[in-house]
């Protein structure tokens, strides 16, 4: 498995930078979801149940920052952890596109779980929030995931289509 | 791929799914853990794992009040001072008074100055942590105020740090009145949980009963969390009608959470230097460092009677005095006349 520290390496300092940026310096929402785009780093190489059991570690200290919907951010990380890690049986690739929708659609995921999880009531916001906020706000942390992992070297060693030869090819390739 | 393979493949796929949907259900368990199984957890890791990141933030903070506050304090400093000076008259009158119709010593509630600090996560909005604890005095559901007026309540304390949600959240309810007393009701959030479009509502006004936009809002006192005349907001229109049964008007919030950076959280009442005190019996303000007078009827509910006596609304800053609720069976004064 090449390159598998240097993955683990990005996936934790995301996190670290995650929780630094949004608790540490406030920078609340202009700060992209980084803790999801790290898990979803982590599940481009880990098996399915390693990157669900950091889904839910992820999400548990997250949720220690939240009180009334306690458990909603560790069941959507652990979803989000279960098919990204899922999803590299179906397909291969490792281009900058493929890796920027990649990350956009589980970040995205992740904010639709938990605002479904968490049992928000669904008003006039919702569909702009979840139609246009939260693509918007994935397509953020996509870029800024994006861009670390091709400063770390990982671009065309994302570990995608490892998981059976019947994957679906997508992009350039790895 | 024969059906052999297939299904060889089949099992093992469904061997494969069992570690990670054990771990699912991990999760949803954490949902459904009893509150303080939840508040345990989330206490061990704000302790442990985001401390490092809740003191920079508390460094942060102090660094922040310290560097661009010092001519603002100032200015209310001043202000305060003034306030003192002119309500002294008042308060010698208020004590005579007392004395003339043998009503009861006030209590007095204390109050404790805390950093507000935002957690910027998912899950989180809403919600703000305090770099005040039980250390400090503070208990769960206690209100949390600005010098503007209410902005939240506690709702987990650990030793060092306490948890609070603002006005902005769903779940926030405060019984509320109109400065006068004349009309009372519950205010609540609206905007479906997004806290950019929340706003709030005072419900269940009588349908014969209309308010005037631009009236004051202040919370009631009943119910056993907000104290008597905290500065709620301001009437800007008619929200809704149930005919024949209520009405609702939008309010402007006075206090903005997130503008906040310090705020006051009532720690309790204190009876030194008491005679005795009733449940509606006004309690005064002393603020930790600095000392005023407020109006929380405190955790306890307020008697029938003194939901009559509309009050001051609370600290004006942490250095200024606020004016005390009446006690049970006085005549309702205006907020001005009660030191």
């Amino acid at each position: 498995m090449t390159g598998g520290a240097a993955f683990w390496g990005v996936a934790v300092f995301l996190a670290l930078l995650h929780f630094a940026l949004r608790v540490g310096f406030g920078v609340g929402e202009w700060s992209p979801d980084l803790l999801a785009v790290g898990l979803l780093v982590a599940a481009l190489r880990l098996p399915v149940a390693m990157a669900a059991g950091l889904g839910l570690a992820f999400g548990v200290i997250e949720d220690a920052l939240s009180i009334l919907s306690f458990g909603a951010n560790a069941m959507a990380l652990t979803i989000v952890g279960i098919l990204g890690s899922w999803s590299r049986e179906f397909f291969v690739g490792g281009s900058v596109v493929f890796l920027v929708s990649y990350f956009t659609i589980g970040v995205w995921f992740r904010g639709v779980l938990h605002w479904f999880i968490s049992g928000r009531s669904v008003g006039e916001e919702t569909v702009r929030l979840l139609l246009l906020d939260m693509p918007l706000a994935a397509l953020y942390g996509a870029g800024v995931g994006t861009l670390l992992l091709v400063l770390a070297g990982l671009l065309g060693d994302s570990g995608y289509g490892e998981g059976n030869g019947n994957a679906v090819r997508l992009g350039r390739g790895a | 791929m024969d059906s052999y393979e297939w299904g060889k493949g089949s099992v093992r796929r469904q061997v494969r799914l069992l570690p990670p949907l054990a771990v699912l259900l991990l999760s949803a368990i954490l949902m459904i853990l009893p509150r303080p199984a939840q508040e345990g957890i989330s206490r061990a890791i704000r302790g442990s794992v985001l401390a490092p990141f809740l003191g920079i933030q508390e460094s942060l903070q102090r660094f922040r009040l310290q560097a661009s506050e010092t001519g603002e304090l100032q200015v209310k400093l001043d202000a305060a001072e003034a306030l003192i000076h002119s309500q002294s008259a008042l308060a010698e009158e208020n004590r005579r008074l007392r004395e003339l119709l043998a009503l009861r010593d006030r209590s007095t509630a204390t109050y404790v100055p805390a950093s507000l600090l935002r957690a910027g996560t998912l899950g989180s909005e809403s919600m703000f942590l305090l770099d005040a604890g039980r250390r400090d005095g503070v208990m769960v559901n206690v209100p949390v105020t600005t010098a503007a007026g209410l902005i939240g309540v506690t709702r987990e304390v650990g030793p060092r740090r306490a948890l609070a949600m603002d006005w902005t959240h769903p779940d926030f309810r405060a019984s509320a009145m109109t400065e006068d007393g004349s009309v009372f009701g519950i205010v609540e959030s609206r905007g479906g949980g997004m806290p950019d479009a929340a706003r709030l509502m005072l419900n269940g006004v009588p349908f014969r009963t209309e308010v005037a936009d631009g009236t004051p809002v202040v919370t009631s006192g009943r119910g056993a969390i907000y104290p008597r005349g905290i500065p709620i907001g301001h009437v800007v229109g008619l929200a809704e009608i149930e005919a024949g049964w209520r009405r609702s008007y939008w309010i402007e919030p006075v206090a903005h959470p997130g503008s906040a950076m310090h705020v006051l959280v009532l720690t309790g009442e204190d009876t030194e230097g008491e005679e005795s005190t009733g449940p509606g019996d006004a309690p005064a303000l002393a603020g930790t460092g600095s000392t005023g007078t407020a109006d929380p009827a405190g955790p306890p509910a307020p008697s029938a009677a003194d939901t009559t006596s509309p009050v001051a609304p609370p600290a004006a800053d942490t250095t200024a005095p606020v004016a005390p609720p009446s006690p049970p069976g006085e005549a309702a004064p205006s907020p001005a006349e009660v030191p």
